[in-house]
C-alpha cells in the first residue's frame, strides 16, 4: 500500500460452534518488517493468519493485503504462507513438489524448476532433489515445505509457527532467510509461542491471547515502556546495607520487592542481591536517592529491561503462559 | 489498489490436473493394471466357461428304473461316454442311495418312474448336477432314450427313428433392423463387457478420487494446497486428472479389444477354436463415441460425489463407511443388468438408462444391443449432463467446508448448512 502498510487487519472476529477463536482483532504490520504474532497455543494466531491467506472466512471485520488486494486469488501470486499444519505429497520427487508449488502460484513450468533448483541449493538439499519427499527427514521436509513457501517470490510472507519442529541449526538457517527477504525488501509476517525466536527476529509484535489483542508495537519500544513500569536489581555491599534498604521497601511507597521468580535477572542465592518493582509512577531516580538517602550502600543499581518471555508472561497472564510453554492445545 | 496480475503459467486447476495425471501414469501400478486389466477380464469370462465345458468323463450313477425297459438302454449309452452306470435293485431305499453319494461310492443317482418311456418325471440327484455341460448331456441322453423306446412301443423301425430325432440346426441372429446380423451370443457378449468395463473404470476411477482427496486431508497436504489454490479449483483438478488417466487407460483398452478382434482368427487359432460363425456384431465409430461420452459423464457425476465423500471423512476406514452406500448405487445397475439384456426395448430398460445413477453403466449396452432410439439416447443423456452438473456443484460446496475439517463427521445438518455457505 502507498501508506507503507503490508497487511491491514480490521476488527476481524471468528467463532467455531460456541468458541469465539478470534475476537474483535486489529493491527497494521509495517512494508518490510519482520512481525511477530505472538500467543499461546490457542490463542487464535493461526486463525487470524489462516484468514489472512482466505483458507477461511473471518465472520465479521475486513483484511487488506498489500496494495489493498483481499485476501485470496487475488493476492495469491503476492503472498507466500507455510502452513501450521505442514504436508507435502509424499511420493513426489523433491524438485517436482517445489516445481508444481511455484506453477501453482502462477509460475510457468520452466522458470519454477529454475527457482526451486536454487532453493534446494540455498537450502543444502541439491543432492536430492531426485529422491521422492518420504526419504527425507521431518527437518529436511520442512525446509523443503518452507521453500515452497517462497519459491515464487512473495511480497508478503506468512509462516505459522515456523520454529516448531526444527533443530537449532536449522533455525539458524530458517532465521537467516528471513533476514534476507527483509533486506529484499519483503515483509514477514510469522506466528510463534517461542518468545526467544521471536526476541532475536522480530521488530514488531502483537500479542494475542483467548482471542484477543493484548498488545502491539515495535518491540524496543515495548521493551522500553515494560523497563519503565518495571523493576531494578540491586546489589548491596554488605547484608547491614542491605537491612537499611528494607526499610526503605517497607512502607511500599517507592517499590516493592519482588518474589523470586524463575528467569528473573538476580541471583536469588545470593543474600546481597534483590530485585525489586518500582511503585505506580515512581522514577527509578526516585529509589535511588532514597536508598541513597537511607544510607544503603550499592554494587548495583540496574534498570531491568524485561526479556520478551517476562513481558509476555506479565501480559498474557502466568497460568495462559505455562499452558502455552507445555504447548497442549487447550480445548474449546 | 493494484490489479490483479495475469499468471505467467497455466491456471491452478490444470496444474493440478496435470500432476495427478503424471503421478498416476508413472506408477507401476498404472502399466500393471493396464496390461492385467483385460487379461483378468477375459479369464473371468474364460476360465469358467473352460471349466463348465469339460463333461464330467468319470461320473459314476447308480439307477433306479421302476419302468424295466429305459434303465438298460440308458447305461449302454452313458457308457459310451464313459460314465459308470450301474442298475441297482427298485426296493434299493433312497436313504441307501444317499448314504452311498455320501461315502463318495458313487456321484449321483437317477430315478426313472415306472409309467416312463409314457411319462412321468425322471429325477437325478448327485454331486455334480451343478455341472451344466453334464447334466445338459444326462439330458439329451434320457431324452433320446425315451424318445427311441416310444418309437421302438410304436413299430417305427431304429433307421426311421434315427433320422427323426437328427439335430435341427438353430442360429439365433441379433439384429436390429440393419442387415448380416451378428451371433446373439456375441452381441450379448460385447454388450456385456461393455457394461462390465464401464462399471470397473468408473468405480476404479471414482474411488481413486475418494481416496486422493481423503489422502491430502490425512497427510495434511491441503492446507499448503488450499493457501495456494481455490478449493474448487483443487476438487475440479483432481476429478480431471484422474478422469485423463481413466480414460487414457480405456483408451488403451480399446485398442486391444480392437487389435484382438481384428486378429481373432490366428488368436483362437492357437487354442485350436474354430473362429468361423463368430461373427462380431459391427462396433461403429459412434457407438465408440457413445461408449466413452457414459464413461465420461458418468465418472464425473460419481467422482464428484465421491470427492465430497472424502472431503467428509478423516480417515481412508470411516471413508470405507460412508462410500458403501454409493458404492450400492453403482451395483444396482450391474444387478439389474439382465433386465437390460433380455429386454432392451421394454419398459424397465428405459426407466433404468433414464436414472443417472445406472444410465451410464447400462445405456452404452442398451444401445449397442439395439435396445435404444436416438431419441432415448439424447433424453439419457441429458439427464445425465444436468445431473453431473447439480453433483458437482453441490460437491463442491461440501467439498470446500469439509476438506478443512477434522475429527467429527458432519451430521446430514449441518451438510445441508454447508451448502448454504
Amino acid at each position: 500500500m502507498s501508506d507503507g502498510v503490508a497487511v491491514r487487519v480490521t476488527g476481524i472476529s471468528k467463532r467455531f460452534g460456541n468458541h469465539v477463536a478470534v475476537d474483535d482483532v486489529s493491527f497494521e504490520v509495517p512494508t518490510g518488517v519482520i512481525y511477530g504474532v505472538l500467543g499461546p497455543n490457542g490463542a487464535g494466531k493461526s486463525t487470524t493468519l489462516r484468514m489472512m491467506n482466505d483458507i477461511i472466512a473471518p465472520d465479521r471485520g475486513t483484511i487488506e493485503l498489500l496494495d489493498g488486494l483481499a485476501p485470496g486469488t487475488a493476492a495469491a501470486p503476492f503472498v507466500g504462507f507455510l502452513p501450521e499444519e505442514r504436508g507435502l505429497y509424499p511420493k513426489m520427487r523433491v524438485l517436482e513438489m517445489l516445481a508444481f508449488m511455484g506453477e501453482l502460484r502462477g509460475l510457468t513450468g520452466r522458470e519454477a524448476k529454475r527457482r526451486g533448483g536454487s532453493w534446494l541449493e540455498r537450502l543444502g538439499l541439491s543432492q536430492w532433489h531426485k529422491n521422492r519427499v518420504q526419504d527425507l527427514s521431518k527437518g529436511m521436509q520442512q525446509k523443503v515445505q518452507f521453500a515452497a513457501a517462497l519459491i515464487h517470490d512473495p511480497e508478503l510472507v506468512i509462516l505459522d509457527e515456523p520454529w516448531s519442529g526444527l533443530d537449532p541449526i536449522n533455525a539458524d538457517v530458517l532465521r537467516d532467510v528471513v533476514r534476507e527477504q527483509k533486506a529484499a525488501g519483503r515483509t514477514v509476517v510469522f506466528s510463534t509461542h517461542q518468545m526467544e525466536q521471536a526476541e532475536k527476529i522480530c521488530e514488531h509484535i502483537c500479542i494475542i491471547a483467548r482471542g484477543k489483542k493484548v498488545l502491539e508495537g515495535r518491540l524496543p519500544e515495548v521493551k522500553r515502556a515494560a523497563a519503565a513500569a518495571g523493576r531494578v536489581a540491586l546489589g548491596f555491599a554488605s547484608v547491614a546495607d542491605r537491612a537499611r534498604a528494607a526499610r526503605v521497601f517497607d512502607d511500599r511507597a517507592l517499590a516493592t520487592v519482588r518474589a523470586a521468580q524463575p528467569g528473573d535477572e538476580v541471583d536469588v542465592e545470593d543474600p546481597l542481591a534483590l530485585e525489586v518493582e518500582l511503585a505506580s509512577g515512581v522514577d527509578s531516580q526516585a529509589l535511588l536517592a532514597g536508598l541513597l538517602g537511607a544510607g544503603a550502600a550499592l554494587h548495583r543499581f540496574e534498570v531491568v529491561t524485561p526479556s520478551l518471555h517476562q513481558i509476555f508472561v506479565e501480559r498474557v497472564g502466568r497460568h495462559e503462559a505455562q499452558i502455552a510453554l507445555r504447548s497442549e492445545e487447550p480445548t474449546p | 489498489m493494484r490489479a490483479a496480475p495475469r499468471r505467467a503459467g497455466l491456471p491452478a486447476w490444470m496444474v493440478i490436473a496435470r500432476r495427478e495425471l503424471i503421478e498416476r501414469v508413472r506408477t507401476p501400478w498404472f502399466v500393471i493394471v493396464t496390461i492385467l486389466g483385460p487379461v483378468l477380464m477375459i479369464a473371468s469370462v474364460v476360465v469358467p466357461a473352460l471349466l463348465a465345458s469339460n463333461v464330467d468323463t468319470s461320473a459314476r450313477i447308480a439307477i433306479v428304473d421302476h419302468s424295466k425297459i429305459v434303465g438298460p438302454a440308458l447305461v449302454s449309452k452313458l457308457a459310451a461316454v464313459q460314465w459308470k452306470a450301474e442298475l441297482v435293485p427298485t426296493e434299493t431305499t433312497e436313504a441307501e442311495l444317499l448314504h452311498r453319494v455320501r461315502d463318495d461310492r458313487i456321484d449321483g443317482f437317477l430315478v426313472i418312474p415306472a409309467q416312463a418311456p409314457r411319462g412321468g418325471a425322471v429325477i437325478y440327484q448327485g454331486d455334480n448336477a451343478t455341472n451344466d455341460r453334464s447334466m445338459r448331456m444326462l439330458g439329451a441322453l434320457v431324452m433320446q432314450t425315451e424318445l427311441e423306446l416310444r418309437g421302438l412301443a410304436d413299430g417305427l423301425s431304429p433307421a426311421r427313428i434315427d433320422a427323426l430325432l437328427a439335430p435341427v440346426d438353430f442360429q439365433p441372429r441379433h439384429t436390429t433392423g440393419e442387415a448380416g446380423g451378428s451371433s446373439g451370443v456375441a452381441a450379448l457378449i460385447v454388450g456385456y463387457a461393455v457394461m462390465f468395463v464401464l462399471y470397473i473404470a468408473i468405480v476404479l476411477y471414482a474411488v481413486n478420487v475418494l481416496r486422493s482427496v481423503v489422502q491430502e486431508k490425512t497427510n495434511r497436504v491441503v492446507e499448503i494446497m488450499i493457501a495456494a489454490a481455490k478449493p474448487r479449483a483443487l476438487m475440479l483438478g483432481k476429478i480431471l486428472g484422474v478422469g485423463a488417466v481413466g480414460l487414457l487407460q480405456i483408451s488403451l483398452w480399446t485398442a486391444m479389444a480392437v487389435v484382438t478382434m481384428t486378429f481373432r482368427g490366428s488368436i483362437l487359432g492357437v487354442f485350436g477354436v474354430e473362429a468361423a460363425g463368430w461373427s462380431v456384431p459391427p462396433l461403429a465409430a459412434v457407438d465408440i463415441v457413445v461408449v466413452l461420452l457414459y464413461f465420461l459423464l458418468g465418472y464425473f457425476f460419481y467422482a464428484s460425489i465421491y470427492a465430497a465423500v472424502g472431503a467428509m471423512v478423516s480417515s481412508e476406514q470411516e471413508a470405507q463407511q460412508v462410500q458403501a452406500p454409493i458404492a450400492m448405487l453403482l451395483v444396482i445397475p450391474v444387478v439389474c443388468v439382465r433386465l437390460v439384456s433380455s429386454n432392451p426395448r421394454g419398459g424397465t430398460a428405459q426407466l433404468l438408462t433414464l436414472i443417472p445413477f445406472s444410465s451410464p453403466v447400462l445405456m452404452p449396452m442398451r444401445w449397442l444391443l439395439g435396445g435404444a432410439t436416438l431419441g432415448d439416447l439424447l433424453a439419457s443423456l441429458a439427464i445425465l449432463v444436468v445431473s453431473t452438473l447439480i453433483a458437482a456443484r453441490v460437491a463442491a460446496k461440501i467439498y470446500r467446508v469439509g476438506i478443512l475439517m477434522y475429527g467429527k463427521r458432519p451430521s446430514l445438518r449441518e451438510l445441508l448448512r454447508w451448502l448454504r455457505y
